[in-house]
């Protein structure tokens, strides 16, 4: 594929992991990558990989990588031409899209209407029931705000309250019996409001113990739109997910090709550019639209592995103004891919973030292994950001041989100085419930012996008593201090 | 001399004994050899009654990180002095801390005013969701550490009350 970029060099509006594993792939195109980043993150892999690195200032870390302005002028300072947002951030905010585009810069990413249209959940929801597309029953607020609690209450319960410019299952909350649903629908619309500027909610009947499965999509301006397939995301905590894989081992292949198409379908309808990610929630045979998300996803590399295609690569290509490189009759997934999120939180405090210094960082390599990761030894992890680190993939012919791949990638995966979540993931790899394939997005709800930290037995805490008071200077220091006479004549306390 | 090491919030006694041999853990009522190896940066040898473990060890002031058979555990080293000398982060119900990183978003009381135990003092953001910090005591507000916006760790000291103050 010989291109003529209309762009040389890429910003990266982003942090962590994701500017990392973007940075690289834009220097393998033979592009330069530019990052920005807040002081806190001069120590982290993407300022340490990029080509040029730009300081952005803030109230708050945060703060600075959702300044549009600032970032737009540093793009304009690094002569770059193109700008990747990455995930989160300013990736689904449709005026930095149109800024981008104003100031001749090519945004990785769709169009601002395709953003805007889908960042709306309500508009969203309505635009795929019109294209004759599965949704869940509901009711929105906005069709009549005076009559919402009566229509909401129609709904039934359980039910799910989630606010109309949501996404990412912040402010979403359960509602099992009409008593709590007023004091719910007030604190939603809190959430809301100060998450993203607007209260306004909806809420969707609560399927019981569904499974999430969403289906990658991609399109290009030249009006082709392909599907490639779909990863599973159901282990998830408060709608975080924390484990995704492909091939969902909960559809038959008749349902795949079917929610697949029906993913395609949304996308073709949006005249959607780059990639997408439509998601489903999936119970009793049956699939609804949850929503889309105009952007690259977190879970992306697990399409990665099984397609063998780099994902990134094919949204600069298309930016670019390329064709699709690849059709839907040449896509074949091969084998089976999983990812894990290692975060800084202890699940056995209910999945509280931790911070610390990364004091020493190993991570596993070997072949099927693949490590994303946003630290580096040396960095201090604090509460500014989102608490996840890194995310493990690991890549197999069966279901099977990848869950024994990432037991021992875990094994091998050391943190120390920040407690992570990686012992709680190996609970999970050795649940039964989760090597048969039986996971829905109350997993974790319904196996709280996953996320309980098991008691030490009295072997390993010898030993970690031993390991530690070795390395412990007066503590060595005193049994030092024991004359060699007596030393000699046994085992001498001072 | 006997140590102490916390884990988990428990204290662990033990002392280590030399001779000629090499070094002995006594611990839990057992006495067992022990010897640890540097094998290059932070990994060690472990070798604890003549079995053999590869372990990764990091020390920062008094912790002593280790990871062992894929878990890393945090121990926390406690100097015979601060040991009798009693508990110095025993503060009682009048010193409010966090007991999460996060960020405050709102402060429902001022300086000086009277709290009853149960009220209200500030709603922390965490992981997406709110968490209310209620006074643990009666009193009247003497210091509020925290401002609204503003990123705490865990631990971090938030109001403290004035427990004399209460009617």
């Amino acid at each position: 594929m010989q291109t003529n970029w209309p762009f040389q060099s890429v910003l990266i509006a982003n942090r962590g992991e994701i500017a990392a594993r973007i940075v690289r792939t834009v220097q393998r195109l033979g592009l330069q990558a530019v990052v920005v980043h807040h002081a806190v993150d001069a120590d982290t892999p993407a300022v340490r990989l990029a080509d040029t690195a730009i300081e952005i200032t803030g109230a708050t870390p945060v703060a600075a990588y959702l300044d549009g302005t600032q970032i737009l002028e540093a793009a304009r300072r690094a002569g770059s031409g193109a700008i990747h947002p990455g995930y989160g951030f300013l990736s689904e905010n449709p005026s930095f899209a149109r800024q981008c585009r104003q100031a001749g810069l090519v945004f990785v990413g769709p169009s601002a209407e395709a953003i805007e249209l889908m960042g709306d959940k309500v508009r969203a929801r309505a635009f795929v029931a019109q294209g004759g597309f599965p949704v869940a029953p509901s009711a929105i607020e906005d069709d009549d705000p005076d009559s919402f609690v009566e229509r909401a209450a129609a709904v039934g319960f359980p039910l799910l309250i989630k606010p109309a410019a949501g996404g990412g299952g912040k402010g979403m909350r359960i509602v099992r019996e009409a008593a709590a649903l007023r004091t719910e629908l007030d604190r939603a619309r809190s959430e809301g409001q100060r998450y993203f500027g607007d209260g306004r909610l909806y809420v969707e009947r609560f399927i019981e113990n569904p499974r999430h499965i969403e289906v990658q999509v991609f399109g290009d301006e030249y009006g082709t739109v392909v599907h490639l397939f779909e990863r599973e995301c159901s282990v998830q905590r408060r709608f975080q997910k924390i484990v995704e894989e492909s091939p969902s081992p909960a559809l038959s292949p008749q349902v795949r090709d079917d929610i697949c198409a029906t993913a395609a379908g949304i996308a073709r309808r949006a005249g959607y550019c780059n990639a997408g990610t439509v998601e489903f929630i999936y119970g009793n045979g049956e699939f609804y639209f949850l929503e889309m998300n105009t952007r690259l996803q977190v879970e992306h590399p697990v399409t990665e592995e099984t397609l063998g295609i780099d994902l990134v690569e094919h949204q600069l290509r298309v930016a670019a103004g390329e064709k699709l490189a690849f059709s839907q009759e040449t896509l074949r997934p091969r084998g089976h891919a999983f990812e894990f999120r290692i975060y800084a939180e202890d699940p056995s405090r209910g999945y509280l973030p931790t911070t610390g210094p990364v004091l020493a960082l190993r991570e596993p390599r070997a072949a099927g292994i693949r490590i994303d990761s946003g630290i580096a030894a040396g960095q201090e992890i604090t509460a500014a950001f989102d608490p996840m680190l890194a995310k493990l993939i690991v890549s197999a012919a069966t279901r099977g041989e990848a869950i024994a791949l990432a037991r021992s990638a875990l094994d091998d995966y050391a943190l120390l100085g920040c407690k992570t979540n990686t012992g709680f993931l190996r609970r999970l790899l050795s649940h039964p419930a989760f090597l048969a394939g039986e996971i829905h997005t109350g997993f974790l709800d319904a196996h709280p012996e996953v996320a309980a930290q098991p008691p030490l037995s009295d072997e390993t805490l010898h030993r970690l008593l031993a390991a530690a008071a070795l390395a412990t200077r007066p503590v060595r220091d005193a049994a030092d201090a024991v004359p060699a006479l007596h030393a000699d004549m046994g085992d001498w306390r001072n | 001399m006997l140590h102490a090491f916390l884990l988990d919030g428990e204290a662990h006694e033990l002392w280590l004994g030399r001779s000629r041999e090499g070094y002995c853990l006594h611990a839990g009522g057992r006495r067992i050899p022990v010897e640890l190896l540097e094998r290059g940066g932070h990994a060690h040898e472990l070798i604890i009654d003549g079995d053999r473990y590869h372990v990764l060890i990091a020390r920062r002031g008094d912790e002593v990180h280790v990871h062992l058979n894929g878990e890393s555990h945090l121990l926390r080293y406690v100097d015979n002095l601060k040991r009798f000398a009693g508990d110095p982060m025993d503060e009682g119900d009048a010193v409010t801390r966090a007991p999460m990183p996060g960020s405050i978003i709102a402060v429902s009381v001022e300086v000086g005013q009277r709290v009853r135990r149960g009220d209200a003092l500030m709603v922390i953001e965490s992981m997406k969701m709110e968490t209310t910090i209620n006074a643990a005591c009666d009193g009247a507000v003497q210091c509020l550490h925290v401002d609204v916006g503003q990123l705490i760790d865990k631990d971090a000291l938030l109001i403290t009350l004035d427990r004399s103050a209460s009617e």
